[in-house]
């Protein structure tokens, strides 16, 4: 035998290696660096385990519903709240979230919660309705007694998460019931009470596996499975496992198996909502059968611990099938182990799945909404906190509301759509509803897909506003009431205007025809946009358009005379801020979607009180007011009345813009504000006014509101007078004839005409509107804007 | 400056000359009001404030338990918590002047003397005709303008709070 000459040359070589210091040396750094690698991997777990170990969501809530006598609020909403909160019907309903209808009304029991006040007990209570309201509501006791105020819990309308949008509800293991843990142990992982973080026959297993190519599968210790969770990659290469393993061991060595346990059980991936992965059986509990774990019957244990295996096979709403089958292996693996009786798997297997329904609803059903408390939260926290510190954020969105909002929306435009031969779905809209006096926002509708979190129209969509913007113009005329009142007349006649940057301007009305003279409330109700434009310029433009900021609009327009009319996009959301103001007698109050954030521990960290803003004097808002509930009395919004009772006196204005590209109406009731804007995303006529389009969207789900009518508490400054709608002419008080109109103290038209006199009599104002307040009427304009007359430029768009 | 300082002293001496403001200091828990001790100089002739009780504030039982919950609160030095309370009846009964006015105490509490002038003119605004409540708003008027510098504002808002509550008193009998 002799070796081959190559290797008879190395051989010695090889020798040496082994021998040399070199060798020795390499060895030791390598032992070094594995030590160093463990050191690392040590120091991971145990920084990600004492740290903080779950990233928690922050919560968002919706308003909490106020339950007293005399609440206009009928048995069904109510059982629909208590629905949405996760109540149950049960016959006895003593347990917390429980409820039974009773003779005229509901017995329940509330949680236990925790407001940014303070924590509530739970309180088993009784409530009874009557006419459309709460009539009674007594707490149980050994005599029942009258309660004032009942506040409910509110709903949990989203969540700001994390990476991955992880979502879970941490429980303590003494939370757990003690089957639920035998039930796990039992299935994935018998050895866990002895084992040192690997079961060797496992690993064994899964070497063997891999080396032959098969797949690794089971075997895995609940350590080895939360090590994989946690800390590693889906991948599977032996050097991942050579880390699980390694971790495995480490975790055991810090940590005591309890612990483990109960990250594992919060941990543990259990479910999909839509984009929300559930995470951890404290979420998984309420996600399936809407109770917490400490509820669950055996076979609802038996069905999460069989999630385990994988959640998206097994899940329950979308393959029952498999995921009974599933469920019946873990119970009579439970039977088998002692956990239940054989009896009582024989009884559980029997029994249905038991998962309550639920449509997907992702991170959040109201994503239009979420979106705008996200970045008012952005402002005063960092990302990170907002995703993972467990924050509770309490906001201000009515469920109720805003179901009314979107129905409203989809169901009009639906109907537009089909009664004009639209190609469907080509309309957009957006919705924003908020309180009239304490300016929170409880509605927000981003798109007729409610449910869709993409481009949000009520906050993102700036569209010109037309004539939304004409109360602004008419607010400052009336600020001077020497020379502008009501009845005031106004000329409504061709008018060219030139002016330095702007080409020409020649305002149309949107019938295309011209009234000579019109009085001022005449102008605003029927949106003549002569006049308007006429007023606004007499007044000043500037002066008008440095208004703005004042009612919150914080975006320029473009110093031109067509802004007066509008020719500038806006937000819903910022109309809203503008009308709110109006609605609220000159009070800007900023309009908000957060009342509280909470830390996850309850220790309340900032509230979002509210503030007010004297903006504007209430005697002029007054008369304003006044006049724009007479564009809904004898204007363009006239069939509000197929909607809404007169008696509500609606306060509102309706906008159209060029080529009915955009149909927007704002209005407000005594007790909301509301902005409707409708169009098309691509920008291209509607085919819809106003009053056609928004209008009807506003009125409809108006009309499904508890609404109180618009009854502003009248200024000192201001009295009543009777004058004739025509002429403008007063009458005596006690005269049958004319229609009583408010005015500024001493504005009133003095001259009183005889009852009964013919309304021929044309009485002016009490002065005339100053010619000299129009230096900015130039005759000429610049000879190089001339050139762009003609063209239709944006300046010419707005009709109405 | 010299022309402020003599306004200042003749609106002093008109102030002496003029019925002042005092109310009776109460005890906390055993009257139900809304009302503060004022700080004003003593003089000869004094007119009291009668304290308005809390349960003709409002009809509804609710915003009456949380009137009293956001006083009791106030009390304790809580404003952030009072605001927070006197915000739920808000919800309840927003044109409730009482309710704005005790807002607007709460914010003098807090030392945001702008906000409680504007929330007192907001109470004024809706209380209808009622002086009771707008003596109260003026009150609160007043204080803030005293902590604003604002002596000669605060005297008339002062004055007119007693007339308000002169008047109201008159309407009673």
């Amino acid at each position: 035998m002799k070796l081959p000459a190559f290797l008879e040359k190395t051989f010695p070589i090889i020798k040496s290696i082994f021998r040399s210091r070199a060798f020795r040396v390499t060895i030791l750094l390598m032992l070094l660096g594995l030590s160093g690698y463990i050191y690392y991997l040590d120091v991971t777990i145990r920084e990600a385990f004492d740290g903080r170990k779950f990233s928690l969501p922050a919560r968002v809530y919706g308003r909490a519903l106020e339950l007293y006598p005399g609440l206009k609020l009928s048995r069904e909403r109510f059982v629909d709240e208590m629905k949405s909160l996760g109540y149950h019907e049960n016959p006895d309903p003593k347990e917390p979230a429980s409820y039974k209808l009773t003779m005229n009304g509901v017995e329940f029991t509330t949680r236990d919660f925790t407001f940014p006040d303070g924590a509530q007990a739970t309180q088993h209570v009784h409530a009874e309705f009557a006419d459309g309201k709460v009539s009674l509501l007594q707490v149980h006791g050994a005599t029942d007694t009258d309660l004032p105020l009942l506040r409910m819990e509110p709903p949990q309308i989203g969540g700001i998460y994390p990476g991955h949008n992880e979502d879970r509800e941490l429980v303590q293991l003494n939370q757990v019931p003690k089957m639920l843990v035998d039930t796990l142990i039992a299935t994935e992982d018998r050895q866990f009470y002895t084992h040192s973080g690997v079961d060797p026959r496992g690993i064994a297993r899964a070497v063997y596996k891999t080396v032959t190519g098969q797949r690794i599968e089971g075997g895995s210790t609940l350590t080895q499975q939360l090590v994989k969770n946690f800390f590693l990659t889906k991948e599977r290469t032996l050097t991942r496992k050579a880390n699980e393993v390694l971790m495995s061991f480490l975790l055991e060595m810090h940590y005591g198996k309890d612990e483990i346990l109960e990250t594992y059980l919060n941990e543990v991936y259990l479910g999909q909502d839509a984009s929300r992965a559930i995470h951890g059986m404290g979420l998984a509990s309420y996600y399936y059968f809407e109770r917490p774990l400490e509820r669950l019957e055996p076979q609802e244990m038996a069905l999460l611990v069989g999630l385990v295996k994988g959640p998206t096979v097994y899940d329950p709403r979308k393959h029952p099938k498999e995921a009974l089958k599933r469920r019946n292996v873990v119970l009579q693996e439970m039977a088998g182990q002692n956990v239940i009786t054989q009896a009582q798997a024989a009884a559980a297997i029997a029994l249905p799945l038991g998962v309550v329904e639920r449509a997907p609803a992702g991170t959040s059903p109201y994503p239009a909404f979420l979106q705008y408390v996200y970045r008012q939260l952005q402002r005063d926290y960092r990302e990170d906190d907002l995703r993972s510190e467990g924050l509770r954020i309490f906001t201000t969105l009515d469920p109720f509301v805003q179901r009314q909002a979107e129905q409203a929306l989809k169901s009009r435009l639906a109907e537009i759509e089909k009664a004009r031969r639209f190609k469907a779905n080509t309309l957009e809209g957006a919705v924003v509803v908020s309180s009239t006096q304490t300016g929170e926002i409880q509605a927000m509708v981003g798109g007729r897909d409610a449910r869709y979190a993409g481009f949000n129209r009520a906050l993102d969509s700036q569209r010109p506003i037309g004539s939304l913007a004409k109360p602004i113009v008419y607010l400052t005329a009336l600020e001077d009431p020497q020379h502008y009142t009501l009845v005031t007349p106004l000329d409504d006649s061709r008018l060219v205007y030139k002016e330095r940057g702007a080409p020409d301007w020649k305002p149309q009305n949107y019938e295309r025809t011209f009234h000579d003279k019109v009085q001022l409330r005449v102008a605003l109700a029927h949106s003549y946009n002569v006049a308007t434009a006429r007023l606004g310029i007499d007044l000043g433009v500037e002066r008008i358009l440095d208004k703005l900021p004042l009612y919150g609009i914080d975006r320029k327009p473009p110093p031109f005379a067509s802004s007066l009319l509008g020719a500038y996009g806006l937000a819903p959301v910022e109309v809203a801020q503008m009308y709110q103001t109006f609605a609220d007698g000159g009070f800007r109050t900023p309009l908000r979607a957060i009342r509280d954030v909470v830390a996850a521990d309850g220790k309340p960290l900032q509230r979002y009180p509210l503030n007010v803003e004297p903006v504007a004097q209430p005697g002029p808002i007054y008369v304003l007011t006044a006049a724009m509930q007479g564009v809904v009395r004898e204007g363009t919004a006239q069939a509000m009345t197929n909607y809404l009772p007169a008696e509500i006196n609606v306060a509102g204005k309706t906008g159209t813009t060029e080529d009915m590209r955009d149909s927007w109406f704002a209005g407000f009731t005594g007790n909301r504000v509301a902005v409707v804007w409708v169009g098309r995303d691509d920008n291209k006529p509607s085919g819809l006014t106003g009053a056609s389009g928004a209008m009807t969207v506003w009125g409809e789900m108006m009309k499904n509101l508890p609404t109180e009518p618009v009854q502003p508490p009248m200024p000192e400054d201001v009295e009543m007078a009777n004058v004739d709608p025509v002429s403008g002419a007063r009458y005596d008080e006690g005269c049958k004839q004319g229609t009583m109109l408010p005015f500024i103290k001493g504005s009133a038209p003095v001259e009183v005409t005889p009852c009964g006199a013919a309304s021929a009599v044309v009485a002016a104002a009490p002065a005339e509107v100053k010619p000299e307040a129009k230096p900015e009427v130039k005759p000429e304009a610049k000879p190089e804007v001339k050139k762009d007359a003609e063209k239709k430029g944006v300046f010419q768009r707005i009709f109405n | 400056m010299k022309n402020s300082y003599g306004i200042f002293l003749i609106s002093v001496l008109l102030l002496a000359g003029c019925a002042s403001v005092t109310k009776t200091p109460e005890p906390a828990s055993t009257t139900p009001t809304t009302t503060t001790p004022v700080e004003q100089p003593a003089a000869a002739e004094t007119f009291v404030i009668e304290p308005v009780q809390r349960a003709s504030m409002s009809e509804n039982r609710a915003v009456v338990s949380l009137l009293e919950q956001a006083q009791a609160e106030s009390g304790a030095g809580k404003h952030e918590a009072a605001g927070a309370s006197l915000e739920r009846a808000l919800r309840i009964e927003p044109r409730n002047p009482w309710l704005w006015n005790e807002l607007a105490q709460v914010r003098l509490a807090e030392g945001q003397y702008a906000q409680a002038i504007t929330l007192a003119r907001k109470s004024n605004s809706f209380s209808g005709g009622k002086r009771r409540v707008q003596a109260e708003n003026w009150q609160v008027i007043g204080k803030a303008r005293v902590a604003q510098g604002d002596s000669t504002g605060a005297d008339e808002a002062f004055k007119l709070s007693v007339d308000l509550a002169k008047q109201a008193k008159e309407e009673k009998h």
